[in-house]
């Protein structure tokens, strides 16, 4: 379950502390060098312009994720991008070249190229192709390694040059640069430590120090591992102060966590033919969590008609301008839903948020400032009513998918349109209301000139307080993309970054998340298994009739005198071939598949039917009592008749799950649930795939 | 601490690192011009010439320029990454060296550049300062004002860690809009070339937006206290570089009495003769507050100033009045920022108390380039003092261009684009012009001309066509000769000229 701590990845580092908590540690734990590391120049160039560029991706346009579901539990993924080695700017390119290499012909050089990052438990081997199927060449992990550790080095170096007390003498980071260098190169040594053998998430780092009683001694002679460890501990405290650290400490806190946990996927990709198209299969996605057992047991155990959902989540780079996620199963299951949504804007929504609630906070300062206010109040409704066009925009597109699906979810079932002025609108949106109703009579109100003195309205204060909460919880910066595939058995979304990018200097990767339900669609085993039984019940009513010569006992006490046949090995014959050869007929899939969990209830229709029908053979075999057997008989057809009615709520229950109009999970975005008036209870997916911090 | 999921800061310093050792530089060389605007050799060189052009240097090119020009003197600043790592403290910077033209001096160094100043990722709040709706002929009472002003804002920033992007006075003003001016702009009134303005702009983590609050309230007290107007960037979605939101309007009576109250003996004249202090070093918040603030301590005002960080390292360049009374010439010197102070008090001709040192560790190793004194001169008209009467008078044109590095540099750009218009024009001047070297290896750039019509026309729409007319024809002009200038392909070329600031691209420098 390796994916599993990935996800929690983030709620461990909070409780960590200290961000560079790990490189403090090896600090404390190295011996101490006595000669500087040596690394090439070279190196260190290469590797910073690795990070740079593995960071941003912008050098693929384009990024395809293809899913198969191999069985419960495991996905495969083949991953295929599009590089553009013309986005990568002319002087980087020159640090990138493989050095010695010069294609055959005397052509034009190759380069290290950044495609992906992923995270180092995932050791199964990556082999990178082109479009032509050849294996293209790949940088080593511990080549990556060696590299990224030179550009870390490197950078310390720069932040300790242009540090402001490099010229003071007496400070720890003139002491790093130009006296004590003993303790740059043991910073330098944690650094390269880490990078090589990687961290821990989310735990400390076992250090031979947590063996070993040391003897306390006092502040250590100049020049003794205490002092040169000291310093080293004193320089990274100026270096990245504590207070204030949004400036230097996180962001180089960050990279260093993304460079112990992760590896660079580097090919090396000639520059004679600048675009490429590469492709290669990631390893394979164990399942993250399985719902629990006694809903499991629910859904397995009643006449649900049960789906099985699927949810998917991966991150993509902020830079990706196309993101193409297709989906295939096999052929006997149907793709029920297909739905991705993505937090392109949330960003931006969490920004606008904060504005909205420390706008609210400072009422009275700005309150004296009659035109500041205006001017932020206007900023604010600009946003949001842009925010009210976009997902007014996702929302007729899911509507539209709605309409084409093979069995269509209509019109009929969306919630009638309401007109709002622009008081009652801002009467809604002060209680907190961000429903896209109200969001999108915002926006028209805006567009419209409607909303021109929002400073002297009822919105400026703490209306603004429930605006960011009704905006948080309607998770209006989700956006959503539906499935295009024609197929029955695939599935196909197509994102595309938005032409307006609404947090423009973000690199933060977009996590996309995509659900999906698969279901067995006409023809159905269920529609084979309700004939079946109904024919055995059928076969059971005639078997009665015949031995009892009418239909009186079905509802008659009386019992015929002839009752127990004169030849019972035929009739068990026909109880016991006819179930079998229907049975056979059926084609029951294993159950480690998804078509397997699909079944399973309606594999038990079937064997419980089997099992009435053996029961009654037996029954007739053995026993020799008229008032018996015809009691067994109405039995066995009173237990076939409510296998049949189960059938039936199978394929009402059916109804129901193509009819809903909106997925019952918690990732689909709440304003689209709010949109269709969907109250229903949303509940866990069978499998959850978490693909985050790989691509 | 908290690691925030953000990693858009982490990338910003991956990209800074790789630039920074990609170009094997560890440090950044840069050369600054100083010199009259328009003397009687013509006008100031942009660029040096290479003493050797045998030698095949790969980074001939500058990565950033930048070129500003006000009361009639002028500073150009080239920056290239160099190799040289092995200098002492932060920054150095040689010798003046005389380039030939008269009171034209050049000063070369080098610059650890900050890859800690990170501030892509940070929203820009652009402010607008109006401190008068005359012409723009400062006194020595209103440089002073001016410098206070400069050292209050950029103090206000400094005190949330905000950097300062760019700092320019003077500047084109924003005539107020009418209610019925909206739209694409056409109707508005044109502008003046230069007024007494003062534009700048911050960088603020979007995510801090009570940060930014505090700020813009403070400011708006600041307006209030001092009288002067006050304008913001219009922050609605949507909007473009050059739509101005007004706070306050300018208040002209509070701000003579501001004036009057604060600096009560300083001379009510308009200095005849200033000198271009260029102040340089790594790039830090609170620099600014740092150097005009030991400035005004020692009753030195700011005439002009333009301030911007290009490769990580700060360029302060300030207009400094000289006292009328001081008959010494003043000649150009380089050297430390402590060493340069008395010299400057000298320039200023009297001394108050001494200043208060705490502030200046900031830059207490950065390195200044002193001009020699030189003659000012002041616009004479302005749409407001002189359209009405002889027509005359000095338009304002934004260029904003994008071309592949190594390519045509921008001296030789804005050659040709002062060519271009010259059929249309009596007079075209370069008042700023910045270029940087962005992502991707294209060079972006912005920079306003300051042009007299060759047709003098009163009407306004009769201009505004006039102006519209020049720029196309020169702009077109233009397109077919960078190409064949310098061998690029033509589909790579952008540019654009245009009489209103709002109609360029944005092009997401500061300039």
């Amino acid at each position: 379950m390796t994916v599993n701590l990935r996800g929690r990845s983030a709620v461990a580092d909070r409780s960590a502390g200290d961000p560079l908590d790990h490189l403090r540690t090896l600090i404390q734990a190295l011996p101490v060098p006595t000669a500087p590391m040596t690394f090439p120049s070279r190196d260190a160039a290469l590797g910073l312009a690795l990070m740079d560029l593995s960071f941003r991706l912008d050098h693929l346009p384009r990024l395809s994720e293809h899913l198969t579901l191999m069985d419960r539990g495991h996905m495969s993924r083949v991953i295929s991008v599009d590089v553009d080695l013309d986005l990568i700017s002319p002087r980087l390119r020159n640090t990138l070249v493989v050095p010695g290499e010069a294609a055959p012909g005397g052509g034009a050089a190759a380069l290290w190229v950044p495609v992906s990052r992923y995270s180092r438990r995932d050791l199964a081997p990556v082999a990178i192709r082109d479009s032509s199927g050849e294996v293209v060449p790949r940088l080593t992990h511990r080549d990556a390694n060696r590299v990224t550790a030179a550009a870390f080095v490197a950078l310390l170096s720069m932040l300790i040059n242009a540090h402001e007390d490099v010229a003071a003498p007496a400070s720890p980071i003139h002491q790093l640069r130009h006296t004590h260098q003993r303790s740059r190169w043991l910073i330098e040594a944690a650094i390269t430590e880490l990078i090589m053998v990687g961290s821990p998430v989310g735990q400390r780092l076992h250090s031979p120090l947590d063996h070993a009683a040391l003897a306390p001694r006092g502040e250590g002679r100049p020049g003794d591992s205490r002092s040169v460890r000291a310093l080293a501990l004193a320089g990274l405290d100026t270096l990245f102060p504590a207070e204030g650290g949004d400036h230097m400490m996180v962001p180089f806190a960050r990279l260093l966590q993304l460079a112990t946990r992760q590896y660079i996927l580097v090919a090396q990709l000639g520059l004679d033919r600048p675009r490429r198209f590469l492709t290669w299969e990631a390893p394979l996605l164990p399942a993250q969590h399985r719902p629990a057992p006694l809903q499991t047991l629910a859904k397995n155990m009643l006449p649900v008609n049960r789906e099985f959902v699927v949810e998917y989540e991966t991150e993509i780079p902020r830079s990706v301008k196309a993101y193409h996620l297709t989906l295939e199963v096999r052929q006997e299951i149907s793709v029920r839903r297909f739905l991705m949504s993505s937090n392109v804007d949330d960003e931006f929504v969490e920004v606008l948020a904060q504005d909205l609630e420390s706008v609210a906070g400072r009422a009275e300062p700005l309150g004296g400032h009659h035109k500041l206010l205006e001017l932020e109040m206007q900023g604010i409704a600009s946003r949001l009513a842009e925010l009210g066009r976009r997902r007014l925009i996702d929302l007729a597109s899911y509507e539209a998918y709605l309409a084409r699906l093979p069995i269509p979810v209509g019109l009929g079932s969306a919630p009638p349109h309401r007109e709002l002025t622009s008081d009652e609108v801002i009467a809604a949106l002060s209680e907190g209301d961000c429903s896209l109703e109200v969001l999108a009579a915002f926006c028209a109100h805006y567009a419209a000139d409607g909303l021109q003195h929002l400073a002297r309205t009822g919105l400026a204060g703490e209306a603004l307080v429930n605006i960011a909460d009704g905006l948080r919880a309607a998770q209006v910066g989700w956006d959503v993309t539906t499935d295009n595939d024609p197929r029955e058995h695939g599935a196909h979304a197509h994102w595309r970054r938005p032409s307006v990018e609404l947090s423009p200097q973000s690199t933060e990767p977009v996590r996309a998340f995509a659900y999906m339900a698969l279901a067995d669609e006409a023809p159905a085993l269920i529609e084979s298994i309700t004939r079946m039984v109904a024919g055995l019940a059928l076969m059971v009513l005639g078997i009665g009739t015949l031995l009892s010569g009418g239909l009186d006992w079905l509802y008659s006490s009386r019992v015929a005198d002839d009752f127990v046949p004169e030849q019972p090995d035929a009739v068990v014959a026909v109880l016991l071939l006819v179930p079998g050869l229907l049975l056979a007929r059926l084609a029951l899939p294993s159950t480690r598949s998804v078509l397997g969990q699909l079944h399973k209830y309606q594999r038990s229709l079937a064997a419980a039917s089997v099992v009435v029908t053996t029961a009654l053979a037996i029954a007739i075999g053995t026993v020799r009592s008229d008032l018996e057997m015809t009691r067994l008989f109405q039995v066995a057809l009173a237990v076939l008749i409510v296998i049949l009615v189960c059938c039936l709520c199978e394929f009402y229950a059916r109804r129901n799950h193509r009819s809903s109009s909106v997925p019952r999970s918690a990732r689909v975005p709440r304003w689209l649930r709010d949109a269709r008036r969907s109250t229903r209870r949303v509940v866990e997916p069978d499998d959850f795939f978490d693909a985050r911090g790989e691509v | 601490m908290t690691l925030p999921a953000s990693s858009t800061k982490s990338s910003e310093l991956a990209r800074i690192a790789a630039e920074a050792a990609g170009t094997s530089s560890a440090s950044v060389r840069f050369a600054v011009i100083h010199g009259p605007a328009n003397g009687n050799d013509g006008p100031l060189p942009m660029a040096l010439e290479d003493p050797d052009p045998d030698k095949e240097d790969p980074d001939a090119f500058p990565t950033d320029f930048l070129h500003f020009s006000a009361a009639g003197l002028s500073v150009s600043t080239s920056t290239w990454p160099s190799a040289m790592s092995a200098f002492s403290g932060r920054v150095q910077i040689g010798l003046p060296e005389h380039t030939g033209r008269r009171d034209t001096f050049a000063y070369s160094g080098h610059a650890v550049p900050n890859p800690g100043f990170i501030h892509q990722s940070t929203r820009k709040v652009e402010v607008l300062i109006t401190l008068g709706n005359t012409h723009w002929s400062p006194t020595y009472r209103e440089a002073l004002m001016q410098a206070l002003i400069i050292e209050k804002l950029t103090g206000l920033a400094a005190e949330r860690g905000a950097p300062v992007l760019h700092l320019h006075t003077p500047v084109a003003p924003v005539p107020q809009p009418h209610g019925s001016d909206r739209g694409d702009g056409s109707n508005e009134p044109l502008r003046d070339a230069v007024g007494p303005c003062l534009r700048f702009a911050i960088g603020m983590d979007p995510r801090m937006s009570g940060t930014r609050l505090d700020f813009e309230t403070e400011l708006a007290a600041l307006a209030e206290e001092y009288g002067f107007g006050l304008k913001l960037d219009d922050q609605r979605f949507n909007r473009v570089r050059g739509e101005w939101f007004t706070i306050r309007g300018f208040d002209r009576e509070r701000y003579r009495q501001a004036r009057g109250r604060l600096f009560p003996e300083v001379p009510v004249l308009t200095p005849r003769r200033a000198m271009i202090a260029s102040v340089v070093g790594p790039s830090r918040t609170g620099t600014t507050a740092a150097a005009v603030g030991a400035l005004r301590a020692r009753g030195i005002g700011v005439l002009a100033a333009s301030i911007s960080s290009m490769r990580k390292t700060t360029f302060i360049n300030l207009v400094l009045p000289v006292d009328g009374a001081a008959t010494s010439p003043f000649p150009q010197w380089s050297g430390g920022w402590l060493d340069a102070l008395p010299r400057l008090e000298q320039c200023a001709g009297h001394r108050p108390a001494a200043a208060d040192e705490s502030d200046e560790g900031l830059i207490a190793d950065w390195k200044v380039a002193l001009s020699p004194a030189m003659r000012c001169t002041y616009p004479q008209s302005s749409k407001q003092t002189g359209a009405t009467t002889t027509g005359r008078v000095p338009y304002p044109i934004w260029l904003w261009w994008q071309l592949p590095y190594r390519t045509v540099d921008t001296p030789a750009l804005l050659a040709e684009v002062q060519a271009a218009l010259q059929p249309h024009t009596q007079r075209c001047e370069v008042a700023y012009a910045q270029s940087r070297l962005c992502r991707g290896d294209v060079v972006r750039g912005r920079a306003k001309l300051i042009v007299m019509l060759s047709q003098e026309h009163r009407d306004h729409n009769a201009v505004q066509r006039l102006l519209t007319d020049a720029t196309d024809a020169a702009q077109e002009r233009l397109r077919e000769r960078l190409p064949a200038l310098g061998g690029i392909d033509a589909g790579k070329v952008r540019l654009r000229l245009s009489p209103r600031e709002r109609w360029l691209t944005y092009a997401g420098i500061s300039a």
